[in-house]
């Protein structure tokens, strides 16, 4: 590989990339795992995990990316392909550490108590999504972070399709009440500072 | 706010995470394992390759190949008179099927072989 192609890389789309690294680039995936290594690893710890577990399980999401990087063809953005990988085997993960119950959609009940719906204490979607019960912090970190349809994250979990909806519906619940409106004033910022 | 609306602005929260201070010693870490693991399959394959070439030249040796290779020469010496006969020049065919031909064979396996040690060399 010349030098002149590892300093272009940076300046590559998503898709480019993808194309070297298929192709055995090891320094275009690197460029990748630079670009979006953070947010799957924020989508993790938003699903629960610590973040050396995190750690762990982005680099290993990453790492079987790479042997199947053939498979994204660029239909929908990489970022959203690892993260859909990485949410999973983070699940493979904690099911096999028996970390994670059934998930009943009863089991919710007790968490479901109103939120304080202080509008004027400002909190981010980290510390709102402390407020979820495991079962819906998990739902809706898989449907709205890591992709993933209501269908496949019942797969994923190994739940029915109903109760997964339920967690999500309650999930969106809190969060709404969370998050509005104060939540556009956060997120403004964040996108100011990069 | 519409449902629809509120469910998009939660995809725009989780795909903005902020990123994290070790993002580059992260990715540093990814590319040192993808290194590894090609490392360890490179000399995989290099090691495979090395035992079926061993197992390929003794099969080979065993099948008496040099004296079917200086039967085909014989043969091919006699075509090549034939030949001669038939026309002007017949230097070349007789160097490729003589005795010639097997040492051609043999410098182009070599140079195959260069290219290859230079590739992996170039790849470590």
């Amino acid at each position: 590989m010349s030098g002149a192609a590892t300093t272009s890389f940076a300046s590559l789309h998503d898709v480019e990339l993808s194309r070297y690294a298929a192709s055995g680039e090891r320094k275009a995936f690197g460029e990748l795992v630079r670009r979006h290594g953070s947010g799957v690893r924020q989508l993790l710890r938003r699903m629960g995990a610590q973040p050396a577990e995190s750690d762990d399980v982005a680099q290993d999401a990453f790492l079987a990316a790479f042997e199947r990087i053939a498979e994204f063809r660029g239909e929908g953005t990489f970022a959203g392909w690892v993260k859909r990988i990485a949410a999973r085997q983070y699940l493979r993960r904690a099911q096999k550490d028996r970390r994670f119950g059934g998930f009943a959609a009863d089991d919710a009940e007790a968490a479901l108590e109103a939120p304080s719906g202080d509008v004027d204490h400002r909190i981010d979607l980290d510390e709102a999504l402390k407020l979820l019960s495991e079962p819906e912090r998990l739902c809706v970190s898989m449907c709205y972070g890591a992709g993933l349809s209501h269908g496949e994250a019942a797969e994923a979990l190994n739940l029915p399709l109903g109760t997964v909806k339920s967690h999500v519906k309650r999930g969106l619940e809190k969060l709404r009440a969370q998050l509005a409106p104060a939540g556009d004033a956060i997120l403004e910022g964040r996108r100011g500072n990069g | 706010m519409a449902e629809a609306d509120f469910e998009r602005r939660l995809e725009r929260m989780f795909s903005e995470a902020p990123g994290l201070p070790d993002s580059e010693t992260f990715a540093e870490r990814v590319e040192r394992r993808l290194d590894r693991g090609w490392t360890a399959r490179r000399w995989l394959i290099g090691a495979a390759g090395g035992v079926g070439g061993l197992i390929g030249a003794s099969q080979l040796v065993m099948s008496n190949l040099y004296q079917r290779v200086e039967d085909a020469g014989q043969s091919a010496r006699a075509l090549s008179q034939g030949l001669s006969r038939v026309t002007p020049s017949t230097e070349i065919v007789s160097a490729i099927s003589g005795g010639y031909g097997v040492w051609i064979a043999v410098g182009l396996a070599v140079v195959t072989m260069g290219f290859a040690i230079a590739r992996v060399i170039e790849e470590i």
